[in-house]
């Protein structure tokens, strides 16, 4: 990934990802990768690109992130320049047949959706490949002379389940050695295990277990799957740096001229020093972590504050696509 | 964040779900859930003289090291006396922990199950059997259930702590007995491994259209070898439907407490009110609510807010603070002190909003930690939170 410079600006490196194809946010539940996701097609669509939001656990997340409707299979503009679909199994599984099998829609597809539901569990990789299949074709699609999209920004699944989704086409390739998924897989491979086109985004908290788990993901991803990482977003990081000399001197302002410092700050600072003895911690664990993922982690590790005082919703989708604009101090 | 739901003390809390021989603990990921299970099991331990073991799904490494849990595998191990001692605790029950490991638990239910040792080994060697073992939904969840029901029946201890895997809603930890007799009843398995699909096409079946699309789709090849793969999985059934049935009026019987982590932050806290929900769905009692990494109520203080106003946007507060201290102070030092407090004050005032909704989750006492001085990665800072769920906060 010589092109994404460890030390580049952060604008930079945005850029370099969204020049990229298809881009799979993923990380540990709870780490926002929804709202990353979601923030990075904003950011995109602000640059000009026509893009391609997917949601791939249709649980909601992404529409509610875009403050849009539930979306579908088809995709819809959810916001300027945005638009966004959702994987639904059943509907997947008609486009699926529709597009690569030209077969016609069946009215009822329950009874093969409960097959192939048995068969997925049995093979590994067949509903993943329902969904790559989607994402792949998407990716292919033309409006005329031009790809229909300029980038797919994937809001993934959960780490557990990204590598069998980003292995899907090869444990298909090795499963199904006659059927015809088969022979549709190589090409979706090729798609994903190529860095000029595909790049994997992991997400993380300045926590334990979400750091733990970007490393392993980050080294399984390059090892197994063959899908380049081309950044680490530490997320929710707490935004203002107190140092232990700025508490010390909260420290003496306290113990010695507390009612000089009531009159004239307008209340009381014992609090504002307890506040700061939680932002210091807050603030060191967001230092260790950072250092963990930046010691160990080949690729740039982007801080994305934490949001205060905005509502769920497109209100902080926006303010993370801001963020992820502007270089921290 | 004074109004008060359910029961004041903590303690009271401990000693409640103390009476219950199996606790789990539900939950969003993130929220801390495997710390809570953790020290939950250190304060009954405290608390009662009865073995104590806490079951764990993923625990962090360091979390797992302070555990004692090197290696892999369901083995309890038993953490000395003495190391709970030094951490603060006293324990009057022995306390063990253990690493669930989902592989080597399927391993067990085939061995279990299996109608004759060639069968056994045929699953074990079959290439499916590792998809089925580890990628099929609700899969970890249904062997945790396996482990909490051996160890519960072995009787071996008087509670079993369990942290349920990270799992989005929590909910297939309900439904995995569920999910499986499904899995091994499915009409389609009888379909499948029926005496020879040879013999199905030969009597016509190869005309529906959906043998036909499965057999383009995948290739004939694949379907055959499933289908006698899963003939043989189909013997396991005899054994693994009774012991889900019991497994499920475990779940159910009031020896059973099940126990909601959360924090305040809308995410998680939107899950635990799914949760909630599918519980009372089940009919299952919710016992108690450990609401996690509370904020403080003094970041609410009006004045404090005032004070911490002034610090970060008054610009002649720097020089004030010189004069008044003898010392340079230079004018980012106030800035930083007063703009964090003011971040904190506004997530604490997120969480005060959502405190008044925790009354939604059931009438159960609710038990609120606060967000500790540092990560809980030791047997040190475990201790601190045991002590806090048994003499309350402060």
């Amino acid at each position: 990934m010589a092109d994404l410079g460890r030390y580049g600006a952060r604008g930079d490196v945005i850029e370099s990802l969204l020049a990229r194809r298809i881009l799979f946010v993923t990380g540990k539940g709870g780490t926002g990768k929804t709202t990353i996701a979601a923030a990075l097609a904003l950011v995109a669509a602000a640059s000009g690109r026509r893009v391609l939001c997917v949601d791939v656990d249709a649980k909601g997340d992404l529409a509610r992130a875009f403050g849009a409707q539930p979306m579908g299979f088809e995709p819809r503009l959810v916001q300027t320049g945005v638009s966004a679909l959702a994987l639904l199994p059943e509907e997947s599984l008609q486009e699926y047949l529709r597009i690569f099998f030209k077969l016609p829609r069946f009215a009822r597809l329950t009874p093969l959706v409960r097959v192939l539901d048995f068969v997925a569990i049995g093979v590994p990789g067949t509903r993943e490949m329902l969904t790559i299949g989607k994402i792949a074709y998407e990716e292919r699609r033309r409006e005329g002379e031009r790809p229909a999209w300029d980038v797919i920004v994937v809001d993934g699944a959960a780490t557990g389940h990204m590598l069998p989704q980003l292995q899907a086409a090869r444990s298909m390739m090795d499963l199904t050695r006659g059927g015809m998924i088969h022979s549709q897989t190589e090409w979706v491979d090729r798609t994903l295990t190529d860095p000029q086109r595909t790049l994997l985004a992991i997400c993380a908290l300045p926590e334990e277990m979400p750091v733990v788990e970007a490393i392993e993901l980050h080294d399984r991803a390059r090892a197994e799957a063959h899908v380049a990482v081309g950044v680490c977003f530490l997320n929710a990081t707490f935004p203002v740096p107190v140092t232990a000399s700025d508490t010390a001197v909260l420290e003496r302002l306290a113990a010695a001229h507390a009612p000089a410092a009531a009159a004239r700050l307008g209340g009381d600072v014992r609090p504002v020093l307890e506040g700061a003895a939680i932002a210091r911690r807050l603030h060191d664990d967001d230092r260790r972590q950072a250092g963990r993922l930046r010691a160990r982690l080949g690729i740039p590790v982007l801080e994305v504050p934490r949001q205060f005082g905005t509502r769920p919703g497109l209100e902080t989708t926006r303010a993370v696509a801001a963020a992820l604009m502007t270089s921290p101090a | 964040m004074r109004a008060e739901v359910g029961l004041a003390a903590t303690g009271d809390l401990v000693e409640r779900l103390a009476g219950h021989q199996v606790i789990v603990c539900c939950g969003s990921g993130g929220v801390g859930k495997t710390t809570v299970s953790a020290a939950l099991g250190v304060a009954i331990a405290a608390a009662r003289d009865t073995p104590v073991l806490v079951l764990t799904i993923d625990p962090a490494r360091r979390l797992a090291t302070a555990l004692g849990l090197g290696s892999i595998g369901t083995r309890p191990v038993t953490i000395p006396p003495a190391r709970l001692r030094r951490a603060g605790v006293a324990p009057r029950g022995e306390l063990a922990a253990a690493m669930l490991d989902a592989k080597s638990e399927w391993d067990r239910l085939v061995e279990r199950h299996a109608r004759s040792p060639q069968v056994r080994d045929r699953i074990l060697a079959n290439r499916f059997y590792q998809g089925i073992s580890t990628a099929f939904a609700g899969s970890q969840e249904y062997v945790a259930l396996e482990a909490v029901y051996d160890l519960h029946a072995s009787g071996r201890y008087g509670c079993i702590v369990v942290d349920t895997p990270p799992s989005r809603s929590a909910l297939d930890f309900l439904e995995a007995p569920d999910r499986l007799t499904d899995f091994v009843s499915a009409r389609l398995l009888a379909w499948l491994a029926g005496p020879s699909r040879i013999g199905l096409r030969a009597m016509g079946f190869a005309a529906t259209p959906f043998l036909r699309m499965a057999d383009r789709l995948l290739g004939g090849e694949v379907l055959e070898e499933l289908g006698a793969f899963v003939r043989d999985v189909e013997g396991l059934y005899e054994g693994v439907r009774p012991r889900a049935a019991a497994m499920y009026d475990l779940l159910r019987s009031p020896k059973t407490a099940f126990t909601i982590v959360t924090t305040l932050d809308p995410q998680p806290f939107a899950e635990a009110e799914f949760f909630c929900a599918k519980l009372r769905e089940y009919s299952i009692p919710l016992r108690a609510v450990v609401v996690n990494r509370v904020l403080p109520d003094s970041l609410l203080e009006p004045g404090a807010v005032a004070a911490a106003t002034t610090l970060a946007g008054d610009p002649g507060v720097a020089a004030w603070m010189s004069a008044e201290l003898d010392e340079p102070v230079p004018p980012p030092v106030p800035r930083r002190l007063g703009q964090a407090f003011l971040a904190l004050h506004a997530l604490a005032a997120r969480q005060v909003a959502q405190v008044g909704r925790l009354g939604g989750l059931g009438r159960v006492p609710v038990v609120r930690l606060p967000l500790a001085d540092r990560e809980i990665s030791d047997l040190e800072s475990l201790g601190q939170l045991a002590r806090w769920l048994l003499d309350g906060v402060g």
